[in-house]
């Protein structure tokens, strides 16, 4: 193995920020949950790098990867039934004009 | 001989997949293309999971990211009508403002994983199905339980908000 654990990590972290910029810029509620997707995954891949380096005792992040895996298909599932629950009371996704809970 | 080069090779073509993906899955304006974009950097994402040596994580990925999570994004977008808008309709009003805010944290963020020195290297040593199962099943039995819980939940929660009460 000769890739550093350092090259892992900045892919990583490229990833993230591309996700951050996708949920911070895109309208589309089903967009915005697939950038969140994206950088939950992004920090998989961290984890994993982590806990595969050499020397490290045990697999604990690959653990927490596998706990991630679970809060990300609840995460899809509910935001999927808001975004359509939404959608049935007023036929738009965009973000910018659901503003029913709006003071 | 050694093969060291192609893990390499490996390497960048999924660095490659993963931040072309990502960037098509912000940018794209066809949402469809989006989703299925979306899967393609899972898959790549699995790769880099067995270039670390963490195959079991990897077929999680492959299972979990690009075979459920795919599916039920799709079934989201088509369940919502998309249309194709012009570009100025396409990010939000407060774009430029996010943008200002968040490049101080990325610019940071790069340059801690850039300047990441660790000296020992990622290693491979045999399958990680093996600790991984002993981890999960000994020392993490219980928040094991709590994420089936939490699961229960969420499927109750999704079917409730998406029920029709119109009889």
């Amino acid at each position: 193995m000769n890739i550093p654990v350092g090259a892992f990590i900045a892919v990583s972290s490229i990833l993230f920020f591309i996700g951050v910029a996708g949920v911070l810029m895109r309208r589309n509620a089903v967009v915005i949950l697939m950038c969140v997707e994206l950088m939950l995954n992004a920090a998989n891949l961290a984890l994993v790098a982590f806990s595969r380096r050499a020397g490290s005792p045990d697999e604990r992040g690959s653990v927490f990867v596998v706990f991630i895996f679970v809060i990300a298909a609840a995460e899809v599932a509910v935001g999927l039934a808001i975004v359509l629950s939404s959608y049935r009371n007023r036929p738009t996704v965009d973000v910018d004009e659901v503003q029913a809970m709006k003071g | 001989m050694s093969y060291d080069f192609i893990e390499t090779i490996l390497f960048a073509l999924l660095t490659l997949g993963i931040v072309g993906g990502a960037l098509g899955v912000v940018f794209l304006n066809r949402i469809t293309g989006s989703a299925l974009l979306m899967a393609f950097t899972f898959l790549c994402n699995a790769g880099m999971f067995v270039l670390l040596g963490a195959e079991t994580i990897a077929a999680f990925q492959v299972l979990i990211y690009v075979g459920a999570i795919t599916v039920l994004v799709l079934y989201g977008v088509m369940f919502t009508p998309q249309q194709d808008r012009p570009y100025g309709l396409f990010f939000q009003k407060q774009t430029p403002w996010a943008a200002l805010f968040v490049a101080p944290i990325g610019l940071f963020v790069a340059l801690f994983a850039f300047s990441f020195r660790d000296g020992s290297h990622a290693s491979a040593k045999g399958g990680d199905l093996v600790p991984l199962a002993t981890s999960v099943f000994r020392d993490y039995a219980f928040p094991f339980e709590v994420a089936s819980v939490l699961l229960l939940a969420a499927m109750i929660g999704a079917i409730v908000l998406v029920k029709r009460d119109d009889e």
